[in-house]
């Protein structure tokens, strides 16, 4: 080995600490490129392979019934490759001891396994036998959840019949990775599950022989999907057609594209922080070690290595910090993924969910080590390499303190001696203190972006499930319903109000957008529901025209006041230009709101009630319940409190988890930075700390000297760490929304506090392990040596 | 009187000694090489004496000026400064003993260069029992006008003439040099040994001093010869120079 090889070497190791700080903060960012990326591509690849596999359709229909003719009449359409035709129905199923409302969606199957899109994927037992129509396989998560095994038999009421159903399987299918109960915003796997029965078995419950009511195609390389599905509504639209859409539109297929975008953006945002700091740190390290090592290289060059030989070897330190970086951010990276790869396959249901890693992952995170170590160096070892020797040889030229803004500032404030050292060697320093508040400020910044996720889905479940829905229930029917039952459920005692809810589907059009959404309509007195903007604002329905949510109206790329084409799904399947009243910049969903009488002239006929909403009596919970399982048009009931506490539990769980990782991340910066100052400082300062210690100041008298400063750059990068975290906070929460949702920013001050706090005692603690060696001072040969 | 200036193996501390050293020994253990820097060294040293330590480079003479001044502990033997004995004294009572009592000067002065001339005696008035104002001890070395320079802004001399302001500006009992005038020419080097010399007259400290520079010693009563780790002879000079009186 070179000798400049083993110096290197012996560098690195006595400088180890320092070295393994910078390691650890370019290793966050390894970790979580390593962490997102790799996590984006598992579940993109799992999803592409499931897709294809199974034969996940590009567009989906839906219409009230059709001959089942009609799927070869679709598969003429020019750019369609195949098309497939089948029966979805909502159940109700009744399992022992359980007295809320289950519900299924019932789809149907082919007995002989000829189904070829959206296969199903059986994980035990086999497919519903042809003549027996009370076969069934069940979802696996759904099954899990309910413990339900094949050979388990099942109560169901399907098209109004009761029935009992066989367990004979369990599987799943690419059209149900997430799967939502009508009506609601999170997947509930034990009030909600996918039943698949035999085609004639499904047909024959619900009067559809040789009919369906769901049509599912692919398409052709290149083909355009905007021109199949207007020519498919056309061939369904005398069937009840409710408009054909594609993959975009299909709510499986959607929640998880978001979440693939949330990854994505994740991979953009947080990466860079951590290899900024790393490149900082870095610069500052290997700036004090190349001035320490004046006379060395002096000496080095004096012997005849090149500028060449010189530079390189104060790279080759930085690139040592990159490999250390890109194991441990490797590893750790790995470890992050698995565990976020396990939260996901809880949500997103997958045959198989591996947690994969290309290489390319590994060659990418490990350029962005190199890169920015490399970036940090490069002006070091630049500067070593120009040195002349003879010049290098000589003592550096002294500190040059002269009276200035900050003397006369510190004179005013009447501080100490000792203060006066602190706030001078801060000012003389501008550039590495400025690198010390900002590295310290944007470890800030990152905690109390994390931390604020909790106030904000406080403030979102708040919003929504405290003043948005004021309702006990909400029951959903099995189709349309009129007045009648609103009287019906106003009977059941311990009900003390019904609203009805009219929803009709329709597709927006403004310009050449369009979009596929529901208008929602309450009745002119209703209390039980609000619309309520992100600022926790009601929001009051206009009394004429559409009100849109904020998401909808980006979308279709409309403002108050603009006219919109709105077309009716289904029914009379009108099409008539309303006015948008008002934009509410709503948390859940992209919704359109209108009066009942808008409703009206859209759909020329009574709304129907697509579901109601009851304020119930809590002691009447059980028997409430009973009776809206008797009645016959009653699909489900979903109860508002255990919506919010299963999403409660979803959040906390997802946030946790994050936060866990985040805060690791964020101290990790702290560390790194402080401790990097606070050896620097101490070996700048060593020389004059030992003269304090000479002239009779005790060890902690002179490790105020150490801790004030950091204590002091510390303080300074609170207030922009706030700043940061501010900018950072609202990024993040752009980058976590969705079409589905938005998390509102709401942060509390404890959460400011908070973050401080953490900051605080990671950089306080890092300087006390340092300022430790002040004990350990050696006056003596510290004063013996030239500064 | 005859007054002895330094008494070689004294049993017990006679009258006004300030410190008495009892087979001091002192070793280095530098990875497998043993270092004897003091080899038992017996000692007593009267109050308010000017006292010169010579001898070649690793003698031993530094290693027993930095026991003396509470920097290093011996390895075996006692030192009592008056009735205290140093050897016994823990990290804390040590610095509190060198707080009060003792003033350093370095070859290297170790001023701190973030402070200025005033700010760097401050250092010391902050912190001691009965200090004299910062600006009497600038001016006792001469340094009154230049009280508010910044180290890089003073000459070498200017330098170690703020050092021994600041060395003596707590009043100390003892004042230890350390080659105080190694780093300087002759001509500054004199005005530094002026301000010594004035130190000790006004405060009647007594003034250790280490030098390689023979013509020191004659501004000294007493110079103690080291060789090896021990006393080689005691020279007694009852006609000291005058500081402005000594040339190299």
């Amino acid at each position: 080995m070179r000798a400049l090889d083993l110096k290197l070497f012996r560098d690195l190791w006595r400088m180890r600490g320092q070295v393994v700080a910078i390691a650890l903060v370019l290793s966050a960012a390894t970790a979580t490129y390593v962490l997102s990326v790799g996590v984006h591509q598992s579940l993109v690849a799992t999803r592409d392979a499931y897709y294809a596999r199974n034969h996940f359709a590009d567009v989906f229909a839906g219409m009230t019934r059709a001959p089942r003719s009609i799927v070869a009449r679709v598969a003429e359409v020019p750019g369609v490759r195949r098309a497939q035709g089948g029966i979805v129905q909502y159940a109700r199923l009744e399992l022992p001891l359980r007295t809320e409302p289950i519900r299924a969606l019932v789809s149907s199957v082919d007995e002989m396994g000829r189904d070829h899109l959206n296969a199903l994927t059986l994980s035990e037992g086999r497919l519903p036998r042809p003549d027996h129509p009370e076969d069934v396989v069940v979802d696996e998560a759904f099954a899990k959840a309910n413990a339900l095994h094949p050979g388990d038999t099942i109560a169901a009421q399907i098209y109004g019949r009761q029935q009992i159903l066989r367990i004979v399987g369990t599987g799943l299918a690419p059209n149900y990775i997430y799967a939502l109960p009508p009506g609601d915003i999170i997947p509930d796997e034990r009030r909600f599950g996918i039943l698949w029965m035999g085609r004639k078995g499904l047909e024959a419950a619900t009067d559809r022989r040789e009919a369906i009511n769901t049509l599912s195609l692919t398409l052709e390389h290149g083909a355009s999907e905007a021109e199949v599905i207007r020519k498919v509504d056309t061939i369904l639209e005398p069937y009840g057609g409710t408009g054909a859409y594609g993959r975009k539109d299909h709510l499986s297929h959607a929640f998880l594209d978001s979440e693939l975008q949330q990854l994505s953006a994740m991979t953009r945002v947080i990466p860079p922080i951590f290899l900024l700091v790393a490149t900082f740190l870095v610069y500052i390290v290997l700036g004090r070690m190349i001035r320490t090592e004046r006379g060395q290289i002096g000496l080095i060059k004096a012997f005849g290595y090149s500028n060449r030989d010189i530079g390189w070897h104060y790279l080759k330190f930085a690139l040592a910090i990159a490999v250390l970086a890109i194991a441990i951010g490797s590893v750790a990276g790995i470890w992050m993924g698995r565990s976020m790869t396990a939260l996901y396959a809880e949500y997103y249901h997958f045959p198989f969910l591996d947690y994969r890693l290309s290489p390319g992952v590994f060659v990418g995170a490990s350029l962005l080590s190199v890169g920015a170590a490399a970036l940090g160096a490069i002006g070091g070892a630049r500067s070593a390499g120009r040195l002349s020797p003879a010049v290098a040889m000589l003592p550096p030229p002294p500190p040059i303190y002269r009276a200035g803004a900050v003397e006369r500032l510190g004179r005013w404030a009447g501080l100490t001696t000792i203060g006066e050292m602190i706030v001078r060697h801060v000012a003389r320093w501008p550039l590495r203190s400025a690198i010390t508040v900002i590295g310290v400020s944007l470890s800030m910044g990152l905690l109390f972006a994390t931390v604020q996720f909790i106030d904000s889905s406080h403030a979102m479940l708040d919003q929504f499930f405290g003043r948005a829905q004021r309702q006990s229930f909400t029951v959903t029917f099995t189709e349309a319903q009129n007045e009648d039952v609103i009287h019906a459920l106003g009977q059941i005692p311990g009900v003390m109000r019904v609203e009805a809810t009219r929803t009709i589907p329709v597709k927006l059009r403004f310009g050449n957008r369009s979009e596929r959404t529901a208008i929602e309509s309450v009745e002119p007195d209703a209390i039980l529901s609000a619309r309520i903007d992100m600022d926790g604002q009601q929001v009051e329905m206009p009394p004429a025209g559409l009100m849109l949510s904020r998401q909808l109206a980006k979308e279709l790329g409309v403002q108050a006041g603009d006219r919109i084409e709105v077309e009716q799904l289904g029914g009379r399947r009108t099409r008539t230009v309303q006015p948008v009243a008002r934009i509410v910049n709503e948390i859940v969903g992209a919704r359109a709101y209108a009066e009942n009488s808008t409703l009206r002239r859209i759909t020329r006929d009574a709304a129907p009630i697509g579901a109601a909403l009851l304020k119930t009596d809590p002691a009447a919970r059980d028997d409430i319940l009973a009776r809206l399982r008797d009645m016959p048009v009653v699909l489900g009931v979903t109860e508002r409190d255990a919506a919010f506490t299963r999403f409660s539990q979803m959040i906390e769980q997802n946030i946790l988890t994050m936060i866990g990782f985040y805060v690791a991340f964020a101290s990790a910066i702290a560390v790194g930075v402080v401790y990097n100052s606070a050896r620097i400082l101490f070996s700048e300062r060593a020389h004059e700390l030992a003269t304090l210690r000479v002239l009779g100041y005790q060890s902690g008298e002179v490790g105020i000297i150490l801790l004030g400063e950091i204590a002091l750059l510390v303080v300074l990068a609170l207030p922009p760490g706030c700043l940061l975290g501010y900018g950072m906070a609202k990024l993040m929460l752009a980058m976590f929304s969705s079409d589905l949702f938005r998390l509102p920013f709401a942060a509390s001050r404890a959460s400011y506090g908070l973050a401080a706090i953490v900051v605080l005692i990671a950089g306080i603690a890092t300087a006390l392990v340092v300022a430790r060696r002040v004990m350990r001072l050696d006056m003596v040969r510290v004063l013996k040596a030239r500064d | 009187m005859l007054s002895p200036a330094v008494v070689q193996s004294a049993p017990a501390t006679p009258e006004g000694t300030v410190f008495r050293a009892e087979a001091l020994g002192k070793v280095y253990q530098t990875g497998e090489t043993r270092v004897e820097a003091l080899r038992g060294v017996d000692l007593a040293i009267p109050a308010g004496e000017m006292i010169v330590l010579l001898g070649p480079s690793g003698s031993g003479k530094s290693t027993l000026l930095n026991i003396i001044g509470g920097l290093d502990r011996p390895s075996s033997g006692r030192l009592f400064y008056h009735d205290t004995e140093l050897t016994a004294l823990g990290d804390r009572a040590l610095t509190r003993y060198r707080r009060d009592n003792v003033g350093f000067v370095f070859q290297f002065y170790n001023l701190i260069p973030s402070l200025t001339a005033q700010e760097n005696v401050r250092l010391v008035t902050d912190i001691a029992a009965d200090p004299m104002p910062p600006e009497e001890a600038l001016a006792l070395v001469g340094l009154a006008e230049r009280r508010d320079h910044y180290p890089a802004q003073l000459s070498g001399g200017e330098q170690q003439r703020v050092a021994v302001a600041r060395a003596i500006a707590k009043r100390p009992g003892v004042l230890l040099c350390d080659e105080p005038t190694g780093a300087l020419d002759s001509i500054t080097g004199v005005r530094v040994l002026e301000a010594l010399a004035r130190a000790h007259d006004e405060l009647g400290a007594t003034v250790i001093v280490i030098t390689h520079n023979v013509g020191i010693a004659a501004m000294a009563r007493s110079v103690i010869h080291f060789r090896d780790g021990a006393i080689a002879r005691l020279e007694t000079n009852d006609n000291p120079v005058q500081a402005q009186d000594i040339h190299w």
